[in-house]
Formats: C-alpha cells, structure tokens, sequence
C-alpha cells in the first residue's frame, strides 16, 4: 500500500496512521515493501524530522578564508599600531588606540546596526519576506552587541588619558549607549519562545523601531550638549593629523575588524539555523521515540501492516 | 479610522473608569515615586528645585510604563485581542484609540504630578503655557511609543520585566527635550530654548504616531 | 601607554573570546543535530497499527 507522503495524505483503510499528529507522515517506507528489511529500513527515518541544512564546501571555504585574512589582519594592525607606527605630535603614545577604536565603531554602529535594519525591513516587506533576513539580523545584532562594547570600552579606555574623564555625555557616545541597550532589548525579545515567524516579525519590528529612533536620539542630545549654558563641549573626533604609516595602518585596522566582523556573522548565522533546526524537529523526533517504544517489546511485527500517516 | 478610535478609547476610559486602577495606584506611585527622590536628593531645596524638571519627567515615565501595562493587559482577559481583531476595527483607529486611552489618563497623572513639584520641590513656573504644551506633547510621544511596544509584547508573559526595557530607552528623547523645556519655563531659564526643544518634541510625535498608524495592523497579528 | 596596552587587550580578548564561543557553539549544536538526525534512522520495529496516541 502506497502512501503520498509528501503531502500526508490520510492513510488507506488498512493503515493506521500512528502518530496522532495527521499533519506530516511520521515514517515512510517504499512502496510494496516489508518493514524489516534492511535496506528498507533506512527509509524509516521520520520524515516529521526534515534532513538537517548542510553547510555547502564552498561557504565553509570561504567563511576559513574570511576568518584566516581576519586572523593575519588583526595581527598585522596590532603590531603596525602598537610598535610601528610613531606616536602622536600631539597626543603622543595614545593615538594609538585610533587603530582600533574607530575601527569597532564603524562595525558596531553603522555595519552591524545598518545590516540589521536593512535585513529586518526586508524581512518585513512581503515580497522579500523569508527567514533568511531574520536569522541574518539576529547574526548582525549579537556581534553588533559585542562590538558595540568593544567601542564603549575601547573608547572609554581613550578617554580617560586623553580628556580625564571615564564617560562624557556627549551625542556620539551617548548614542552609542543607547544603541547598545537596544540592542540587548531586541535579543531578550527574541529569546522568547515562539514559532519562527512571529519571533522574526517581532524583532524586526523592534529593529526597525530602534533604527528610527537612533538618530533622534542622537540629534536631540547633541542638541543638548551645544545648547547647555556652560557646558565643556568635548571633542571626540579630535582632529589628527592622519599620514603615512598611521593612515594605512588605520585603513588596515577598518579591513581587518570589518572581516572579523564578517567572518563572526558568517559563524553566527550558522548557529542560528542549526539552532532553529534543532528547536523545530526536536519535538517530532520525540514523539517519534515515544511512539516506537509503545510498540511489541519483543520486536515481533504484525507482518505487512505499515504504520504510515 | 477616527470613529474607531474613539470607540475604542471610549472603552479604555470607560474600563478605567468603572476599575479607577490609574487613579488609584498609578498616581499614588507617581507621588511616592516623588517622595522618593526627595529622600534621594537631600533637604536641600535649592538642589531639589534644580532638579525638579528631571524629576518630573522621570516620574512621568515611570507612570507611563504601568499606564501601558494596564492598557495591554486590559485586553488579555477572555480573549479580548482575538476579539478586536475580528470585530473589523480598523488596526489605525485601535492605535489612535490605545493611544488616546492612555495619553488622556497620562495627562490626568501629570496634573498631579507637576502640583507635587510645585509644592514639594519649591519649584517656581514661570512660563505655564510652555509646561501644558510640553506635557501635552511628550504625552503624545509617550503614548504613541508606549502603544506600539505594548502591542509588540502583548501575550508574553515577560511583558512585565521586557516593556520598560524596550520602550524607556525610546523615549529617551522626551525625557531630554520635556526636561528642557521645563527648565527654561522655570524661574531664571530661557524661555526661547524651551520652544526649541518644543520642535523635537512635535518631530518625535509625528514620526511616532504615524508609524503607529500605518504600522500597528502588521504588529497586531505578532501578538 | 598603560591605557594603550588595556585598550588593545580588551578589545582583542572580547573578541576572541566571542569568537572561540561561537565556533563551540556551533560545535555542539552540529553534534545535536547528527544525533537528532541520525536517531532517526532504523527504527527496531514497525509501528503497531491501532496504537493510537
């Protein structure tokens, strides 16, 4: 007795369908066959549990490639930046954080953010609508937040020798930390159980959210600063005179982050599908399990009666 | 769309009124809330006054997070979501609606509030018309945010811990520019600054309620 | 120069701890998903009809 089982047709009269979830065909087996055959049983795997997404040769080629130009770039940077290069007319030694911290900027809040909502509108919009431009936003986020750190730190660490001070509320930082708690916002959303498109129309909705409001709040408190009576306006881009050795080795500081980034993406992505496979076919899987342990303990079989849903 | 609204906040504002949740915890909140911060701060009345405006503000976001909570959970019992969603309400019209519920007892809450400054923070108002349109209008701003986010985690059952999270760091800019204005509008403050700010607060309420107006009927079916 | 030398460290230990959370992550989610997967394979017996739930 044949089964359709692509579309899960009910069975025939003389089937049972076995699991009481008549939506997917739990097993399938070929055509005309007894079930304890050898070769057929191979064809018992439960089809509720759809083949795990493989990773094709070439993207995992080109994710090592990525990761290993990451790799020599970053070390490449750190060495042209930390001994190389000369030290500053003005700020001495401690320019040589500009190798690093505008490079995790540009990732952080314009990369990862701007992916993220770009990916988050394509979502939304229905005629480029797939889970793709979720779990790509989701990637972008989590790195985002990681680097979005990188940035805080990198530049506090800078400030402090340079303006005295840990933190100063000024636009370009202050935004900065606002990203980052938005950013956290949308990942403790999307730890909230939930089937896959409505998780994805969730996030998006808060990513597009947060991407609109960055740049008011970033405008409203540099308005704020330049508007204070008294106020010390700081000055975070502090013009350097960038030549030579320092402005390449600043360009390859922008590579190298800009392919860790990518490389940290490509990783992530991966995470997440295998993530959503495993939360999505768990369940069947289980049931699968529990089914089969009802059956006769002694293995014996009501011979040709296939179990097909 | 309008007539949904206003069936829809008629109902909010009627439910609110039978129940009088706002009136009686919400602003008895903003007021200990107040209290609070005056522990904070010390018996310096200069220092209080200073930062009266902030204070405000902060108080009023406070209420704002528990407006919003009441104004989304009104919906969860008996399936009332599922409800307005078939009753055909125009999803536009349930967001004004929402809004005007919560903004309406907002705006009752503030009242409240700003006598609470005055009188307990010695805070001197100089320029009252630059404080009613600076309430008004981050109400507005705060209602419409407080909505759309209240939609987005309507049905979680984190919502109580997750909206604060994700809505103050929005409303940010409200905060600022009411703090602003409210500074200026006191004694010895430059009352041209306030009507500055008073633009940000318009371009933040344009932009958010029409987002909430052609953007609320996607965010409905992730409840 | 101290602030310097945090600042490099910081930023590359973040990194590179996230990276090497990453690739474990993914590690053992790829050993879930064989075991998922390949558990699925030869069933010892056949279902038995009329099991119900």
């Amino acid at each position: 007795m044949t089964t359709d089982s692509s579309t899960g047709a009910p069975p025939t009269t003389e089937v049972t369908a076995f699991p009481p979830t008549g939506a997917h065909p739990i097993v399938e087996a070929p055509p005309n066959s007894t079930v304890t055959s050898p070769p057929a049983a191979a064809a018992l795997r439960p089809t509720g549990v759809t083949p795990p997404p493989a990773q094709s040769a070439r993207s995992r080629t080109t994710e090592r490639v990525i990761g290993a130009l990451a790799l020599v770039g970053t070390v490449a940077t750190v060495w042209l930046g930390l001994w190389v290069t000369p030290p500053d007319a003005v700020q001495g030694d401690l320019v040589r954080l500009v190798y690093i911290h505008p490079g995790v900027a540009w990732v952080a809040l314009y990369l990862a953010f701007g992916l993220a909502a770009v990916s988050s509108v394509l979502y939304l919009w229905p005629r480029t609508r797939a889970l793709f431009w979720d779990r790509l936003a989701a990637a972008a986020v989590e790195v985002g937040v990681v680097f979005n750190v990188c940035t805080l730190v990198s530049g506090s660490i800078w400030g402090k020798p340079t303006w005295g001070v840990w933190w100063a509320w000024d636009a370009r930082l202050t935004s900065t930390a606002v990203l980052l708690v938005l950013f956290l916002g949308y990942l403790a959303l999307r730890r909230v159980p939930a089937e896959p498109e409505v998780r994805a129309r969730r996030s998006a909705f808060v990513a597009l959210f947060a991407a609109i409001d960055i740049p008011i709040v970033h405008f409203s408190v540099d308005w704020w600063n330049t508007l204070h009576q008294g106020a010390t306006v700081l000055n975070p881009g502090l013009t350097l005179k960038i030549h030579g050795s320092m402005a390449w080795t600043l360009l390859l500081g922008f590579v190298a982050l800009t392919l860790v980034f990518v490389w940290m993406l490509l990783v992530r992505y991966r995470v997440g599908v295998l993530e959503d496979w495993l939360a999505s076919n768990e369940l069947d899987l289980a049931l699968a399990e529990r089914q089969s342990e009802g059956t006769d303990p002694d293995g014996a079989s009501p011979s040709s009666r296939v179990g097909v849903a | 769309m309008w007539r949904d609204a206003a069936l829809v906040a008629g109902k909010d504002l009627r439910i609110e009124g039978r129940s009088r949740v706002a009136l009686s915890q919400v602003a008895p909140f903003g007021v200990v809330a107040l209290a609070l911060f005056a522990f904070a701060l010390g018996p310096d009345r200069d220092v209080m006054a200073k930062g009266a405006p902030g204070l405000f503000w902060v108080a009023v976001l406070f209420c704002t997070v528990l407006a919003v909570q009441r104004s989304v959970s009104v919906e969860s019992a008996d399936g009332a979501r599922d409800g307005l969603r078939l009753s055909g309400i125009d999803p536009s019209g349930l967001f004004l609606g929402k809004l005007a519920g919560v903004a309406a007892q907002l705006v009752v809450l503030e009242a409240l509030l700003a006598a609470g400054v005055v009188l307990l923070y010695g805070a001197r108002i100089e320029v009252p018309w630059l404080i009613v349109v600076s309430c008004l209008l981050g109400t507005i701003g705060l209602a419409a945010t407080g909505t759309l986010y209240g939609a987005l985690s309507a049905g979680l059952r984190v919502r109580e811990t997750l909206l604060p999270f994700l809505l103050l760091p929005i409303v940010a800019p409200v905060l600022l520019a009411g703090t602003r204005i409210w500074q200026a509008a006191m004694a010895g403050g430059t009352p041209a600054t306030g009507t500055q700010w008073l633009r940000l607060l318009v371009v933040f309420d344009v932009v958010y309620v029409a987002v909430g107006i052609l953007l609320f009927g996607p965010i409905q079916e992730t409840a | 120069m101290r602030y310097i030398i945090a600042g490099y460290v910081v930023v590359l230990a973040v990194l590179f701890f996230y990276a090497v959370s990453l690739v474990w992550r993914r590690r053992r989610l790829a050993r879930a998903v064989a075991r998922v997967a390949g558990a699925g394979a030869p069933l010892p017996t056949p279902v038995a009809p009329g099991g119900g739930s």
